[in-house]
């Protein structure tokens, strides 16, 4: 309960203008394109150096959170997902927007967003021992087998066809194996210079989803008859509330698969979302309606992937070891001030460990009144005439996908990327299981061989992978999401006519 | 309307060119950008925004420099970017990993090699250090070698990469030791080598010393040995590798600083090796490195022009029987 | 079932193409040394391959629902604006510099696809605001604000 002995620290003038400060700006950033809520850390520890150790981690605490929620605004309003996270929330988010649901879709993430995010820093307060030791237990093994899990969620992603959801997904992990091999520092399939540093996630982001949809809005050609025109209807905070309790089932899978899958080190906020999702259509007796615009979807995905901000920070403020790349810029913003993560921070700062902590859990709150009471301004968006907008995505593209690393490389790739997937949307490619695969593929391919060098040296590669209880565990979920999915597969074929088929 | 367009585009560029043609009296006029090739958040790059943070003063380059991260392989991705597609315009920096580089370029594979590179300033030398976790049975040095010895190839060693500092230290440990280690490369740098250790995953782990000395300092791992000629000011009760009696050198220590892509004028590398050394002795950066627990060692370009020929020479050498 | 019209015959030609990179990709991977850092990419390859061959037989014999495929008005729509887009971004974009590249291409693509009459002055000045306005955000967001340098090679 030490933690409310310190919560006066937040409401210090400077403390909560630092906050209000951080979220805004958090917001703003997250919401552009191409920045991702490490870069956008990274970009504000500059300021930190004039400021205290606790004024310092409050406005980063305060925009990791927001930054995470802000980019779904770009997700869902203009289908960029801002960050891995946020791939899931396009799914139904832009479908939202594009019904002329807009300030639904964004009221909903924000709540949404703001009730995992609580649930995930709650989680970090009360439970930090118990988390570390969980965030430990997973060694290669482990992760290898969480990666083949979501290997499997490829095929059932793509509502069309499972085949060509498979397929989709082996792209993106051969387009993952590009560039220098993190292991053995061997080539793999560089074709033109720009592929040397392999394909940057955020740029491949980028030119996966906004790309096909500016070249969609171009092949609608020059209209005027104001089909085109979408009404964006109002939408009252309280229905969305109301709406919120509706999908309880949808917010709780979301909340709880994203604190526990966001706890494991280097794996969970890049897939929380995705596998947040899938589980929930699972659940659902919608299943259907999923990726045609259906709140729970959305609710999902933004749940969970604010729910793992909290975890997420759990290896870092108990361990010392950063588990995802916004926590070691955030060891940066410590460290600075000579304060070491660990024993240390709770024992010599609590005032700077708590206060830290207390700022993420006001700063969600914050963002999402602040999230609700530009919801229904910033969907206006969807009301920009096609012609503009698709001017507008393709600059933001190139910018976004620019300043990511001030490389060139990084918006040729981008852009042939997307010009690839507009053509492989038209046969019925999707995107989501295609990036899956990108990100998934590192952690399979580097988890294994670091794995297989482990158990080469000690004792053999059938105990080391299929040893232990939790690899064990593991498999198990990986042999059921496939016999479930095989199942609907079946069950759905039974009842597709056969002009559906050939249709 | 397009071909005026682009004649009115030619003509303006023709415009610009002439005007980049003076002495560099003025450098920099506009801010720096600095590579690091390592993520955000890691030991490099943490140092390197910490060391760069004064340079907009008016008694250092009087413009701020921007840190990016260019990360992938161990640090290829950043250094061949550096040495062939970067503009060799001073405004483009490079910080430099030693030996990682070096003997990167030595095993082959990447576009570069010491030569691609004008050293401007050493910042920092990190030593490598044997860890293990904290309920580990080795104690010290001695009972490390006396286990692997007795099971060659069974100590599985965790360290950030193939051919970095800590693949290094390991190899020169193997020959000392005339012994056979495992070492485990991994992904994402030293903060996943250490991970692996605290969460024994492996045996043992060869690190950097100051992402080590924190963990030790929560109590996580235990440190044997420095891979160093001394013993460390941040930890003098820890022996060297060689006064446990392993013919280790200093050949490991990850020496860290600030270089230019070669055919960077020469104006620009004199301006830029008189000032940022006196950047680095900053009051302010010294203190906020000590608090981060950052060794500092700071050299100007002739010290490091001798270092990296003296790296060269000593990691051929350990790599000629690989 | 079999008759052939232009959705099926583009996906035939799509299918075929990735069944192609994949045959490229299995090929490469299988070839390349050294072996231990091909490992995966070969376990991608060989189930990439089998799938885009068991997709393209597939289309070949029409057993597969194709996708929407794209008609002949809709690539006649969209051929001057992924020119232009791709003009942009492989040369423009960097000959020209960002922020002088991006205004010619917004303008020229407003210009391409807004409804509004090619004959009325008064679209031509909301035109011309709309890209005044957009490249002041993107100016001040990315210049200003976040301080990314990108290629400038004349005006700003």
């Amino acid at each position: 309960m030490e933690f409310i002995y310190y919560f006066g620290d937040v409401f210090t003038p400077i403390n909560f203008g630092l906050l209000l400060l951080g979220t805004i700006g958090g917001l703003i950033l997250g919401a552009t394109p191409g920045l991702s809520p490490t870069m956008a850390v990274a970009l504000l520890i500059p300021f930190t150096f004039q400021l205290e150790a606790a004024q310092g981690l409050i406005l980063l605490g305060a925009a990791y959170t927001s930054t995470v929620a802000g980019g779904a605004v770009s997700a869902i309003l203009l289908k960029i997902p801002g960050a891995p996270a946020n791939i899931a929330t396009t799914l139904d988010g832009h479908e939202m927007a594009l019904n002329g649901e807009g300030a639904k879709a964004l009221q909903l993430s924000f709540l949404s967003s703001a009730v995992g995010g609580v649930f995930g820093v709650l989680l970090l307060i009360f439970l930090t021992p118990v988390l570390a030791q969980w965030a430990l237990a997973f060694g290669p093994s482990h992760l290898f087998w969480l990666a083949i899990l979501g290997v499997t969620v490829i095929g059932s992603l793509d509502s069309k066809s499972v085949v060509k959801g498979l397929l989709s997904g082996c792209i993106g992990l051969w387009l993952a194996t590009i560039g220098f091999d993190d292991i053995m520092g061997a080539q793999r399939f560089i074709f033109h210079p720009s592929l040397g540093g392999g394909i940057n996630i955020i740029a491949a982001l980028i030119g996966l989803f906004a790309i096909p949809q500016v070249i969609t809005m171009f092949a609608k050609g020059r209209k005027n008859d104001g089909t085109e025109a979408i009404k964006v209807q109002k939408h009252p905070i309280k229905g969305a509330i109301s709406e919120l309790f509706r999908y309880k089932r949808a917010m709780g899978i979301g909340t709880l698969t994203g604190s526990i899958i966001g706890l494991i080190p280097g794996v969970g906020g890049q897939i929380a979302g995705l596998v947040a999702y899938d589980q929930s259509k699972k659940f659902s007796s919608d299943r259907d309606k999923y990726g045609t615009g259906h709140p729970e979807g959305l609710i999902a995905a933004e749940s969970a992937n604010n729910a793992m901000v909290g975890p997420s920070l759990v290896p870092l403020l108990t361990l010392s070891i950063p588990g995802s790349p916004t926590a070691a810029v955030l060891l940066g913003g410590l460290l600075i001030h000579g304060i070491f993560p660990g024993t240390d921070l709770f024992d010599n700062h609590p005032d700077v460990a708590w206060t830290f902590i207390n700022s993420m859990l006001i700063g969600q709150i914050l963002m999402c009144i602040f999230g609700l009471y530009v919801a229904g301004m910033a969907a206006r968006v969807a009301q920009v005439p096609q012609s503009m907008m698709a001017a507008i995505v393709l600059g933001l593209a190139v910018f976004g996908s620019y300043s990511v690393q001030s490389s060139m490389g990084d918006v040729y790739v981008m852009a042939s990327l997307g010009v690839m997937m507009y053509f492989l949307e038209r046969f019925g490619f999707s995107a989501a299981p295609l990036v899956l695969g990108l990100i998934l593929g590192p952690i399979a391919e580097s988890n294994f061989i670091q794995g297989s060098m482990i158990a080469t040296a000690t004792d053999g590669l059938a105990p080391y992978f299929f040893g232990g209880p939790l690899n064990l565990f593991l498999i198990a979920v990986v042999v059921l999401s496939v016999l479930y999915s095989a199942y609907m597969e079946l069950r759905s074929r039974r009842y597709i006519s056969k002009e559906d088929i050939v249709a | 309307m397009k071909k005026l367009l682009a004649g009115a585009a030619i003509a303006l560029m023709g415009l610009t060119q002439t005007a980049t043609a003076d002495g560099h009296a003025n450098y920099p006029e506009r801010p720096i950008m600095m590579m690091v090739s390592y993520g955000a958040g890691g030991a490099t790059d943490f140092q390197a925004r910490i060391v760069t943070m004064t340079a907009g003063n008016e008694d250092a380059l009087g413009m701020p420099v921007a840190i990016l991260n260019k990360p992938g392989a161990g640090g290829r991705v950043g250094w061949n970017w550096l040495a062939g597609q970067a503009e060799a315009d001073g405004y483009t920096l490079g910080a430099y990993n030693v030996p990682h580089f070096i003997a990167q370029s030595i095993k082959g594979g990447v576009e570069y090699s010491a030569a691609s590179f004008e050293p401007i300033a050493n910042w920092g030398a990190d030593p490598a250090v044997l860890v293990v976790g904290k309920d580990s049975e080795f104690n010290t040095l001695q009972d490390v070698i006396d286990f692997t010895k007795a099971n060659p190839g069974k100590l599985t060693t965790s360290g950030a990469g193939l051919f970095v500092g800590h693949h290094i230290a390991a190899l020169q440990m193997e020959k000392a030791g005339d012994m056979k280690m495992a070492y485990i490369p991994t992904k994402g740098g030293g903060a996943a080598a250490l991970k692996a250790v605290i969460a024994g995953d492996v045996m043992a782990g060869i690190n950097n010393l100051s992402d080590a000395f924190r963990a030790a300092q929560a109590g996580n791992v235990k440190i044997l040995a420095v891979a160093d000629l001394e013993r460390n000011e941040f930890l003098p009760d820890v022996p060297t590798m060689m006064e446990s009696g392993l013919d280790v050198d200093n050949a490991s220590v990850n020496f860290r600083g600030v270089m230019v892509p070669k055919g960077t004028p020469q104006g620009i590398i004199d301006k830029l090796a008189a000032t940022v050394p006196t950047m680095f002795e900053n009051g302010r950066v010294q203190g906020k490195m000590k608090a981060g627990g950052s060794p500092m060692h700071v050299m100007n370009r002739e010290e490091v022009l001798a270092m990296w020929a003296a790296r060269e020479v000593a990691l051929k050498e350990l790599l000629a029987g690989l | 079932m079999s008759v052939i019209n232009l959705p099926r015959l583009q996906h035939i030609i799509g299918s075929g193409v990735v069944a192609a990179v994949g045959a490229t990709v299995c090929y490469i991977s299988y070839t390349q040394t050294p072996s231990e850092a091909f490992l995966f990419p070969r376990l991608i390859a060989t189930v990439f391959v089998v799938l885009a061959l068991w997709t393209f037989v597939k289309a070949c014999l029409g057993w597969t629902k194709v996708g929407n495929g794209i008609s002949l008005t809709q690539f006649k729509n969209l051929a001057p604006g992924l020119i232009i887009a791709l003009i942009y971004i492989f040369w423009a974009a960097k000959g020209l510099g960002f922020y002088t590249a991006t205004t010619i291409a917004f303008f020229i693509l407003l210009s391409l696809y807004d409804p509004a009459p090619h004959t009325a002055v008064k679209s031509w000045v909301k035109r011309i605001i709309t890209t005044a306005c957009f490249m002041a955000v993107m100016y001040g967001l990315f210049a200003l604000l976040l301080k990314v340098y990108t290629p400038r090679e004349i005006f700003f």
